[in-house]
């Protein structure tokens, strides 16, 4: 029989565990929240600016709430907005087409590399993996943009560069190669073809990791900027993020010059830039909320394996 | 591309065209619109890329440059303006993979001229420049077009614009006028001077409801040319007077000190704020109405209408470093011509042609009169936008970047105040001191990792020093201690050993 004193000690002991846990959620909580802070904080200031009053901006710096309201940093972006509404046009379509085709193209490869029966596994896995490491570098690739391929300002520079990309395929073999061997036997008994196969059964089963890899793959559409500035000339194809950094480094640009003494005509003012950083950043926001299962859920499909 | 472009050009041209025969609008003088005609077709033509914002009626300024060109050196012109943003990295990426245009601009502080030269991006052009385009190199005296040479060859065209850079004070003509200096002012012979006059501002700033300081920053104040030097690369430099040509460490200088201490006064005294990140960019602030003073910009003839119309306030300035003419300010906007063209002759006809001739250099800034600007005074050569535009950027060609393509004297004024702004500073060039070292240009190559670890430690220390930011009594000597470690003293042993090996063969 237990003792009053020995339940005494055994609940002193439970109390303290109680309490090292609150601790330790309270510690791990604060940390999280410090990191979020550090996320979001800048957006909201960019928000905030983005909201302000010009010449208030400029007298009162950045804070959290702006120090004077306006909205006529919006009004002077939505005054001529072809410019925007075309890059959001041409962001859409590279985001979707470019992930749809990157989508077809990657999950075939995925899923014969992670066939163990395929004869040119080897070699064909040799090759993607070997272009993950190495590559020619930015030269060589504009060459063969420009000069092989000529796909300079045109839609398909920005849909190309990002159709397959080889880190994503070994993903999605790593997926595949975890599908139960039975499902895809059951098939073959059934007198279902390698295609067929793939197509009903492998495919529906790699649902949660072709979401993954198809938001990775929009990501990387929507976030593109680079491509643009090699390859696209015509205003009418600049995408969105690029034409926010032609807007931001423009105004770079024109102080610059400005401050050697040259002329350069108007710098687009602060509030409006920030007002672009808005436009162009909140659809992916939300995009991203869509998502987020897809994506945590993915991002741990490597820990299975 | 090209097919669909010269497509979208011609029909535009053309629609252009006949608009205009329909109303009867035919220029006197200048280029008169014309369509994209078929005789153009056989002769060559002339890629020519430059940084700037695409213009919508390019296509309409590309024909009439075309024609006009066509009779004179037998070849046509394609504009192509790059987004400022995206024009180093493209025309990098054009150079490196050896794709083809025939001129491009490039600067030491865009699209490297020295690095384009020595990746032999760019024609040697020294030789053709006095026989292709004979007024173009008699526009400039010897020693300017020495500016250009590197490594025994010329590679660029110089645009003739302001070369010297007479560095000054401008302060708000309200603000001057209510603390009643305009007398002291104008007699200022040192920055050390301005301190009185600050102070007053400071006064009448803080009874200001919308002024916040007095100046925004003292950087500018720290430039060697305000303290007599030629900045050669860096914080190397040479005295403008030495004609021993000696090459100094600016932070070691008497002068760095004295003008460090002056900018950590007054940033004591409160005329700056101490915490300018938050502020934003300066002309913004200055637009707004903040701040009453500029402590140091290029005092040159129609700034202070420039800087008016930038503030939007009536201004006074005051030159005080004396006008020097140095390499890096003669070069400071250049035009090559591409060593893989196969038209380098007639590239550089073209640059004989747009540094000479008005109307086509006009054209090319300005667009067509009766299109883009006609005449406001044709006597002192003042245009205004064409068929009562507000401004000129409404007209559909406004690059604005006139010192980009050629000689800016020959350039038409769009303002009142500017007039006669063009002899004056051609004067300005003309009677400026040439630095001991005008014409040398520093070979990097032996001291490359000297210099990148000098541009961190000046990142580092000496950005603080010139803003006033640190007190110099310690700073000073941490900087010229980091600077030695860095291994600044191999840099101006080997620039030393150039300037006397330059100054030997000129000699």
């Amino acid at each position: 029989m237990a003792t009053y004193s020995e339940k005494l000690r055994a609940q002193k002991r439970a109390d303290t565990d109680q309490l090292m846990n609150l601790i330790g959620r309270f510690s791990i909580h604060l940390v999280l929240t410090i990191l979020a802070l550090c996320c979001l904080l800048p957006l909201l200031m960019i928000l905030s600016a983005s909201l302000t009053d010009e010449i208030a901006l400029t007298r009162n710096g950045y804070t959290l709430l702006p120090a004077e309201f306006s909205t006529a940093a919006y009004e002077l972006i939505f005054r001529n907005p072809t410019a925007i509404l075309r890059a959001y046009a041409v962001t859409i379509f590279t985001t979707v087409v470019g992930t749809v085709i990157a989508l077809m193209l990657m999950s075939p490869l995925a899923y014969v590399l992670s066939r163990p029966d395929f004869i040119f596994r080897k070699a064909l896995s040799f090759y993607v993996f070997f272009t993950m490491l190495f590559n020619g570098g930015i030269v060589p690739y504009y060459i063969l943009m420009t000069q092989y391929l000529r796909v300079q300002d045109t839609i398909f520079a920005l849909l190309l560069p990002y159709l397959v990309v080889s880190f994503y395929v070994l993903i999605l073999r790593t997926y595949f190669a975890g599908l139960p061997e039975e499902l895809l036997d059951a098939a073959r008994v059934d007198g279902a073809s390698e295609f067929r196969i793939f197509i009903s059964v492998a495919l529906p089963l790699a649902k949660p990791a072709l979401a993954t890899i198809g938001l990775f793959t929009a990501l990387n559409y929507w976030n593109d900027w680079t491509t643009a500035l090699y390859f696209i000339r015509s205003a009418e194809l600049y995408p969105l993020q690029y034409l926010l950094y032609i807007i931001q480094s423009n105004a770079q640009a024109m102080q610059l010059q400005s401050s050697v003494g040259m002329n350069m005509g108007d710098v687009p003012t602060q509030t409006a830039r920030m007002a672009m950083a808005i436009l162009a950043t909140g659809p992916a926001a939300v995009f991203f909320l869509f998502f987020q299962r897809y994506l945590i859920r993915g991002v741990t499909l490597g820990a299975f394996k | 591309m090209n097919s669909k472009f010269s497509r979208r050009s011609f029909l535009k041209s053309a629609g252009l065209a006949a608009l205009a025969g329909g109303f009867g609008l035919s220029g006197l003088s200048g280029i008169k619109r014309v369509s994209a005609s078929d005789h153009l077709q056989g002769l060559p033509r002339l890629l020519y890329l430059f940084p700037g914002t695409p213009q919508a009626d390019v296509a309409t300024v590309q024909a009439a440059l075309s024609e006009y060109m066509a009779e004179r050196i037998g070849a046509t012109i394609e504009l192509r303006a790059i987004d400022w943003g995206a024009f180093n990295d493209q025309i990098g990426l054009i150079n490196a993979s050896g794709e083809n245009y025939d001129l491009g601009f490039t600067a030491p502080w865009t699209n490297n001229y020295y690095s384009n030269v020595d990746q032999e991006y760019l024609a040697p052009i020294g030789d053709l420049l006095p026989d292709l385009a004979p007024g173009y190199w008699a526009s400039m005296t010897p020693e300017t077009w020495e500016a250009a040479r590197v490594a025994g060859n010329i590679y660029a065209g110089i645009n003739q614009q302001i070369f010297v850079k007479p560095f000054g004070p401008y302060i708000r003509a309200d603000v001057l006028e209510a603390i009643g200096a305009a007398d002291a002012f104008k007699a200022l012979t040192g920055y050390a001077g301005l301190t009185d006059i600050l102070a007053a501002a400071k006064d009448y700033v803080d009874g200001d409801d919308i002024l916040t300081h007095v100046t925004y920053y003292l950087d500018p104040i720290m430039v060697p040319e305000n303290w007599g030097f030629d900045p050669v690369d860096g914080l190397l430099v040479v005295k403008s007077t030495d004609a021993s040509a000696q090459v100094q460490i600016f932070s070691e200088t008497d002068e760095f000190r004295q003008g460090a201490e002056l900018v950590r006064s007054w940033l004591q005294a409160g005329f700056a704020p101490a915490d300018p990140a938050t502020l934003g960019s300066g002309d913004e602030a200055w637009a707004a109405g903040l701040f009453a003073v500029r402590v140091s910009d290029i005092v040159k003839p129609g700034g202070n209408a420039e800087v008016e119309a930038r503030w939007g306030v009536p201004v006074a300035s005051r030159a005080i470093a004396e006008p020097l003419l140095t390499t890096g300010s003669v070069t400071a906007t250049l035009n090559g011509v591409s060593s893989i063209s196969a038209n380098r002759e007639l590239a550089v006809k073209f640059l004989e042609l747009v540094n000479t001739d008005p109307v086509f250099y006009n054209t090319l800034c300005k667009g067509l009169q009766g299109v883009h600007w006609d005449w406001a005074d044709e006597a002192s050569l003042l245009i205004k936008p064409a068929g009562g535009a507000a401004s000129f950027g409404d007209t559909g060609y406004a690059p604005n970047t006139d010192w980009m393509y050629g000689n800016v004297f020959n350039s038409y004024y769009t303002d009142p105040t500017q007039v006669g702004a063009w002899p004056e500073t051609a004067a300005l060039n003309r009677g400026a001191r040439p630095s001991p070292v005008l014409g040398f240009t520093f070979d990097r190559a032996a001291v490359d990792t000297e210099v990148a670890s000098v541009a961190a430690v000046v990142d580092e220390f000496a950005n603080p020093i010139r803003g006033g930011f640190v007190d110099p009594a310690t700073a000073i000597p941490a900087l010229n201690d980091a600077l030695q470690a860095a291994g600044i003293g191999a840099i101006r042993d080997e620039m030393q050993r150039q300037v006397d090996a330059w100054l030997a063969a000129k000699a």
